[in-house]
C-alpha cells in the first residue's frame, strides 16, 4: 500500500513537472525566440524568410528573429554582442572569421540528432569529404556549410572583342598572359584608367593573393605554423606582380578603385573581368537581368603562373551555421533543428541564390548539371586548399595588406616589403 | 544673531537646490564618461582577448610598456599630430574669418549663409565619406578640377594613394564637414560683441583691419579659446573618415590615427587590454594639450568696460 501510495505521488509530480505522456508535447509548448544574425544577400533572404515561416508554422512556440548585416560589418557586430555575452543564437560568417570562436568555445558542437541525423558520423557521411573539416575541433563538429565558395575569373565577352580578342581564346590563363590581354583592353585617359581590364580583390589576401604565392611553391607559414614563410622568391615574385599592376608599375588597377566584382554586373564599360564565386551569377540575373539574358559573360578558372609548381586555384571559404554556447540545451536543439531545416535542399539553394552547399546528393543533381558554370567551380576547387585558418587570421591578412599596398602604391622595394611583413608575422606568432 | 541664521538657512536652501539641479548631470558624467574612464584604465592592465571565457591575467602597466616601444603605435601617434595640425589650424583660421565675413552682410544674408556653411555639420560622416571618395575616385571630380586648373589634362593625383595625399584628403573632408560648425560658434561671439565699441573706433576713424584687430579679436579671445580646444579635441579623436577610407581601399598606415589603431586592436586583433591602454593613453594626450591651452590664454575673463 505504501508502495502504491508513493508510485502515485511520484506520478503526479512528474505529471506535474510534464515528463509523463506529455513530456515531448511540454517541450514544444515551450516559448523559443531564436535570434539569427547573417550577411546581406538578396537573393537568400527570400528563400530563407520561406523556410523560416514554414518552420515557425511547424512549429508554432518558435519565433526567430532574422537579423541581416552588410557582409564586412557582421563581424564587427557579432564580435561586441559576444564580448558582452549578449551573441545571437544562430550566425554565419566566413570561416577564418569564425574560427576563433570555435577556439574560444564561444559556439556549442552540433546536435546530431536536433539537426536530424542519427549520429555525427551520418552528417560526415552527408557531405562531401573534407568540407566539414574546417568546423572539425578537437575531434567535435561546430558547424553546417551554408555555402562553400571559391572564386573563378568573370569575363565580359563585348570588351575583349572591342579589343580585338577572341574571348573564347585569348582569354587569360596565366597571370602572364593577364599582364598581355589588360594592356590590350585597358583604356585610359592619360594615367586615368576608364576601363580596368581585370582587378583583383584587395581586402581578401588570404582567400586570392596567397593562392598566387602557392602555385610558385611559397607558403605564408611553415608546416608548423609556427614562423613566416612568405620572405621567399615565390613571395618576392607575386610582390614585384602586384607592383607591376598598380599605378606605379603598368597601371592596370589599384585598390583605390571601385570594387570590380560589384562594377563588373552593371556592363558600364569601366571592367572586363572579376573575380568572384558561384552566387554571381544569381546576382548578375536579378541586378542586370539584360546583361545576362545577352549572355555576353562567361566564366573560366582562376588563372595560374606560367611556371607554377602547384595546379591550385583560388583558396576556397565557406560560411557555415554556428549557435551561440551560452544559449539553453533546449534553444540550441531548436537551433540546430532550424538550420537543418534550412538546408534541407541544397538544390534550390544552387538553382535560386548560386550557392554551393556541399552536401552529396548536390553534385549528382540535375540542378548542379545543368547549372552554368558549375562544373568551372568545382573542378578548380577540388583543386585548391581551403583558406588558412589561424586564431590571428584577421591580422595576419591586415599585414598582408600592408605589404601589397606599400609596393602598389607607395613605391616601397619588394625585397623591403617582404621583410617587414615576415618580421610583424613573426611577432604576431610569438605573442 | 537672527541675521546670522537667516543667512545661513538661505545659503544652505540655496545650496539644496544648487545640488538637486547638479546632481543629474554629475550622475551621467559619472555613468557615461568617469566610470568607462576608469574602467578601460583597469581594463588597461589585463591580458585579455574580447571573446575569451577564461579570466583575464593581470599584468600591470606591461601594455603601456609595449606601447612605447611599438613601432606601430609611434605611427599612429605622427598620423595623428599630422592629421591634427593639418585639420586643427585651417579649422580655427578658416572659421574666424568665415563669421567676420558673415557678420559683415546683411541679416538676410547672414541667415542664408549660416544655414549653408553649417549644413555639412548635420551631414552623417558616412555619407559624407562616401560622396568624397566619389569626388577623390581618379575618375571623380577632384582629378578634374585640380587637372583643370593646372592644365594637366590626364594626370591622377593620386588623392587616395599616395601617403601625403591619403592624409590630406582626409584632413579636407574633416575640414568640409566642421568648419562651418566652428565659424557658428565665432559668430555667435562676434554677435555678443557690443556695437557700441565698434561706433567709437568708426568715429576716431579706425580702419576695418584696426576695429578686428583691437575690438574684435581680443574681445572673442573665450571664444577662441572655447574653439581651439573643441577643434583640437575633436580632431584627435577622428575616427569615421579614417575607418571610412581604409575600409574602402585607402592604404591604412598613413591615416592609421589612435582611433582606429585602438578599433583595429581591439575589433580585428581582439586585444582589448591593450585596445584600453591605447585610448588612456590618448585621452593623458588631450588632457595634457588642453591644460595646456588654458594654460597659455591665461585667463578666459573678458571685459567690455
Amino acid at each position: 500500500m505504501r508502495q502504491i501510495f508513493i508510485l502515485v505521488i511520484l506520478f503526479l509530480l512528474m505529471a506535474a513537472n510534464g515528463l509523463v505522456f506529455t513530456g515531448e508535447k511540454k517541450v514544444e509548448a515551450k516559448q523559443v525566440t531564436l535570434l539569427f544574425w547573417t550577411h546581406e544577400d538578396p537573393n537568400r533572404t527570400p528563400l530563407e524568410e520561406g523556410y523560416i515561416k514554414e518552420f515557425q508554422k511547424k512549429y508554432p512556440n518558435v519565433t526567430i528573429k532574422r537579423v541581416t548585416y552588410p557582409s564586412r560589418k557582421i563581424q564587427e557586430k557579432i564580435l561586441t554582442a559576444f564580448a558582452v555575452r549578449k551573441g545571437p543564437d544562430i550566425f554565419n560568417m566566413e570561416i577564418n572569421d569564425e574560427y576563433q570562436y570555435i577556439v574560444n568555445a564561444r559556439v556549442a558542437p552540433i546536435d546530431p540528432e536536433a539537426a536530424g541525423y542519427q549520429n555525427k558520423q551520418a552528417i560526415y557521411d552527408d557531405y562531401l569529404a573534407g568540407t566539414l573539416d574546417a568546423t572539425t575541433y578537437k575531434g567535435d563538429l561546430y558547424g553546417l556549410p551554408l555555402e562553400l565558395t571559391n572564386w573563378c575569373l568573370f569575363l565580359n565577352k563585348k570588351y575583349f572583342r572591342e579589343a580585338g580578342l577572341d574571348p573564347e581564346k585569348d582569354y587569360p590563363k596565366t597571370w602572364e598572359e593577364m599582364l598581355e590581354v589588360a594592356e590590350k583592353i585597358t583604356i585610359r585617359e592619360g594615367e586615368i584608367i576608364k576601363r580596368r581590364a581585370f582587378d583583383f580583390r584587395y581586402p581578401y589576401y588570404l582567400i586570392s593573393w596567397l593562392p598566387m604565392v602557392q602555385q610558385l611553391g611559397g607558403s605564408f607559414l611553415s608546416e608548423d605554423g609556427k614562423r613566416c614563410a612568405i620572405n621567399s622568391e615565390a613571395g618576392m615574385r607575386v610582390l614585384r606582380y602586384m607592383a607591376e599592376w598598380g599605378p606605379n608599375g603598368r597601371n592596370f588597377g589599384s585598390p583605390t578603385y571601385r570594387n570590380a566584382r560589384k562594377t563588373f554586373n552593371k556592363d558600364d564599360g569601366s571592367v572586363a573581368m572579376c573575380l568572384s564565386g558561384l552566387y554571381q551569377i544569381a546576382r548578375i540575373e536579378a541586378q542586370n537581368p539584360a546583361f545576362y539574358e545577352s549572355k555576353q559573360w562567361s566564366v573560366v578558372s582562376f588563372p595560374r603562373f606560367a611556371d607554377a609548381v602547384s595546379d591550385n586555384g583560388c583558396n576556397y571559404y565557406g560560411h557555415f551555421y554556428l549557435v551561440n554556447a551560452e544559449k539553453p540545451d533546449y534553444e540550441r536543439k531548436t537551433a540546430w533543428s532550424l538550420i537543418a531545416y534550412m538546408l534541407k535542399d541544397p538544390e534550390e539553394y544552387m538553382a535560386k541564390v548560386g550557392l554551393i552547399q556541399p552536401k552529396k546528393s548536390l553534385l549528382v543533381s540535375e540542378v548542379y548539371k545543368n547549372y552554368p558554370y558549375a562544373d568551372v567551380f568545382i573542378e578548380d576547387m577540388a583543386k585548391s586548399s581551403p583558406v588558412m585558418l589561424h586564431k590571428n587570421a584577421p591580422k595576419l591578412q591586415e599585414l598582408i595588406k600592408e605589404a601589397v599596398e606599400s609596393v602598389m602604391l607607395a613605391g616601397m622595394d619588394s625585397k623591403e616589403a617582404l621583410e617587414r611583413l615576415e618580421r610583424k608575422t613573426n611577432e604576431i606568432l610569438g605573442e | 544673531m537672527r541675521h546670522i541664521f537667516f543667512t545661513h538657512s538661505i545659503g544652505k536652501y540655496k545650496a539644496i537646490w544648487g545640488w538637486i539641479f547638479v546632481i543629474p548631470a554629475l550622475l551621467y558624467f559619472a555613468l557615461f564618461s568617469f566610470y568607462p574612464i576608469v574602467n578601460a584604465f583597469y581594463t588597461s592592465t589585463l591580458q585579455q582577448d574580447i571573446l575569451s571565457l577564461e579570466p583575464p591575467k593581470f599584468i600591470g602597466l606591461k601594455h603601456y610598456i609595449y606601447l612605447f616601444h611599438s613601432e606601430d603605435f609611434w605611427k599612429s601617434a605622427e598620423a595623428t599630430a599630422v592629421f591634427t595640425l593639418g585639420c586643427f589650424i585651417p579649422l580655427v583660421t578658416v572659421s574666424l574669418i568665415l563669421a567676420i565675413l558673415i557678420h559683415s552682410r546683411g541679416r538676410r544674408f547672414q541667415n542664408f549663409l549660416q544655414m549653408a556653411y553649417f549644413s555639412p555639420a548635420v551631414l552623417s560622416t558616412v555619407v559624407a565619406a562616401v560622396v568624397w571618395l566619389m569626388v577623390f575616385d581618379p575618375r571623380g571630380l577632384a582629378n578634374q578640377w585640380l587637372n583643370f586648373v593646372a592644365n594637366t589634362p590626364g594626370v591622377n593625383h593620386k588623392w587616395l594613394a599616395l601617403s601625403g595625399m591619403a592624409r590630406l584628403s582626409t584632413i579636407i573632408v574633416y575640414f568640409w564637414k566642421y568648419v562651418g560648425y566652428f565659424t557658428i560658434i565665432y559668430f555667435a561671439g562676434l554677435a555678443n560683441i557690443p556695437g557700441v565699441y565698434y561706433e567709437a573706433a568708426k568715429i576716431d576713424g579706425a580702419s576695418s583691419w584696426a576695429q578686428f584687430w583691437h575690438i574684435s579679436f581680443p574681445l572673442l579671445k573665450p571664444t577662441t579659446i572655447l574653439v581651439s580646444i573643441m577643434a583640437m579635441i575633436q580632431c584627435m579623436r577622428t575616427f569615421s573618415t579614417q575607418y571610412l577610407f581604409t575600409q574602402s581601399g585607402v592604404p591604412t598606415g598613413p591615416i592609421n590615427v589612435i582611433t582606429l589603431n585602438i578599433y583595429n586592436t581591439a575589433i580585428r586583433d581582439h586585444y582589448i587590454g591593450r585596445a584600453s591602454a591605447m585610448s588612456i593613453v590618448l585621452f593623458s594626450i588631450i588632457l595634457i594639450f588642453s591644460w595646456f591651452q588654458l594654460k597659455v590664454s591665461k585667463t578666459e575673463k573678458v571685459s567690455y568696460v
